[in-house]
């Protein structure tokens, strides 16, 4: 792809996501509310692109496209078994918000560690996020690396490209916090979602329309229609990979941390809806394109590497290229942003607040602000350094997040539900989730995910009927969404 | 619609995106297989969360 091309791509996606970000800049970001959750007052149509961007990372059109690629419709069922289990947002949506207001949670793990009187949970929880999360962002950086290295012929080096996207994400998370995010956000779902369709929708052309197309999967590559296909989709490790993913919505803090957001329960409607008509559209856009390379460029080793090489075949005009280039780009970063603002916002109030006794919001802003730059830095080394562990972490991070999901649920819906047992279910199977990725290991076929979701829920309910549940707190939480809950329906 | 009867609906929906591909569909090689069954499973769990939402206020 000519160099010159991708320069002035990336130049005018640049400026006008900066001028974006300068615009989004209203009122005074002077507490934690305001600068990590843009006061409690986000609309649903932004908080819906934002939602979008946020959850959907490079990952789409260079992971997803590569499972397609590799084991067909497989992926697709992967992938929508997701957006079916966003419904969680329908069920503990309302109540994260209800709870967020009465007692100004700014952080999920905050929460947590309030509802089962634990400042040690608190920690327990935001720590093990950024042990799975910093590595996750990295490799995200990296990603842009790759891929700007790969379309431009090594022209632009892999450094040039980390750097690009660190610093974006950089600008983006801290300008206005949670409001430049959400706007740049709200932008680059734009840029992700109408390029790549646009461009799909040419490719399918080239292959014969939507008839055409089918048919010589049909004809060609049936398995490619049917799982397990060709034998890549067993039934173990398709539900290995879709379990971890089934819960994202609540498990991941970047976007659970979202459900405290909303201006009203109508707004949060609106981000869980039009996220689920975006997740839709997406997702199909990002199996037709591992179709396509399929069909394109058949026979690779490397799954991966079926987006660059499509981008770079001439099946493609290079402009189209540029703008599905831009578009994974504005993927990557607009997730890296979102995971920056919401890991520094859980270590200024769940690590630095429960640590030093006696800070206030100010000082905790302040403490907020000055991490971002260093989680960027170390998501930045990370991604240079290029080690396996990182890798390891980063594939683990679903898996490594999944294990908080038992204490999620007894939180809203269990009074006896313990301090010991969420520091049990979260730091143990989260260790062996660790360990089971490190070796690459299986037992009986199933994959780190469920061993830690079966391991946490085992262990968060077996702890906490040896151990004593904070009773008052428990009941006062559980009984104030209840009386809420239908007040907040019409 | 009540919040116990949609969890059922979208739970059963879902147990059978894991179930029906695998078995019933295993053998249909055409796009209307387990592609447009994937599709319609998560085009009625998204008209679901229309219906269960449809009521939520617009109080702050």
């Amino acid at each position: 792809m000519n160099v010159s091309l991708i320069w002035w791509g990336l130049g005018i996606y640049i400026i006008i996501a900066l001028v974006i970000a300068f615009l989004s800049r209203t009122g005074k970001q002077t507490n934690m509310g305001a600068y990590f959750l843009g006061d409690r007052k986000m609309g649903g149509f932004v908080s819906a692109l934002s939602y979008s961007a946020t959850t959907y990372s490079a990952f789409m059109l260079v992971g997803l496209a590569g499972l397609t690629y590799r084991g067909g419709v497989g992926a697709l069922g992967f992938e929508l078994i997701y957006l079916m289990g966003v419904s969680l947002i329908a069920f503990f949506g309302p109540r994260f918000w209800i709870v967020g207001k009465k007692y100004g949670y700014i952080t999920p793990s905050q929460m947590i560690g309030d509802r089962y009187q634990s400042k040690a949970s608190a920690i327990a929880i935001a720590v093990s996020n950024c042990i799975f999360l910093i590595p996750y962002s990295a490799v995200q950086l990296a990603g842009v690396g790759y891929l700007l290295q790969g379309v431009s012929n090594q022209q632009i080096s892999f450094s040039t490209g980390v750097i690009i996207a660190v610093v974006l994400a950089l600008f983006f998370a801290y300008i206005a916090g949670i409001r430049s995010v959400a706007w740049t956000d709200s932008l680059q779902s734009l840029f992700m979602i109408i390029g790549s369709t646009f461009v799909v929708l040419f490719l399918v052309h080239e292959l014969g329309g939507f008839t055409g197309f089918f048919q010589q999967l049909e004809t060609n590559h049936p398995e490619m229609l049917t799982v397990p296909g060709n034998g890549y989709f067993s039934f173990l490790t398709f539900i290995g990979l879709t379990i971890p993913w089934f819960f994202f919505s609540i498990s991941n803090p970047q976007v659970s941390q979202r459900l405290f957001m909303p201006a009203s329960l109508k707004s949060m409607r609106h981000m869980l809806l039009g996220f689920m008509i975006f997740g839709f559209i997406y997702t199909l856009v990002s199996i037709f394109w591992g179709y396509s390379a399929f069909l394109l460029e058949p026979g690779l080793d490397n799954p991966d590497l079926a987006t660059p090489v499509v981008l770079t075949s001439t099946a493609i005009p290079p402009v189209l290229a540029v703008i599905v280039m831009i578009g994974i780009i504005a993927a990557a970063v607009s997730t890296i942003d979102s995971i920056l603002l919401t890991l520094s916002s859980m270590f200024a109030k769940d690590v630095y607040g429960n640590i030093r006794k006696d800070t206030t919001d100010q000082v905790q802003l302040r403490i907020g602000k000055f991490i971002i730059p260093v989680i960027a830095l170390m998501a930045y080394l990370f991604a240079e350094l290029q080690l396996d562990l990182i890798a390891v972490l980063s594939v683990a991070s679903s898996a490594g997040l999944i294990v908080v999901v038992p204490t999620i649920i007894g939180a809203f819906f269990w009074k006896k539900g313990t301090a010991a047992a969420v520091l049990a279910s979260t730091i143990i199977p989260g260790a062996v989730v660790l360990i089971l990725e490190l070796l690459q290991a299986k037992p009986f076929g199933l994959a780190s995910g469920l061993w830690g979701l079966g391991l946490a829920t085992l262990l968060f309910i077996s702890v906490s009927l040896f151990t004593k549940a904070p009773e008052a707190k428990a009941n006062e939480f559980i009984g104030y969404i209840k009386k809420n809950i239908h007040r907040k329906r019409r | 619609m009540k919040e116990k009867s949609a969890a059922l609906i979208i739970g059963i929906i879902i147990l059978l995106a894991f179930i029906t591909p695998f078995t019933f569909l295993r053998d249909v090689e055409k796009w209307y297989g387990s592609f447009l069954f994937w599709l319609l499973a998560t085009s009625l769990v998204i008209i679901i969360n229309v219906i269960l939402t449809k009521d939520w206020s617009s109080e702050e």
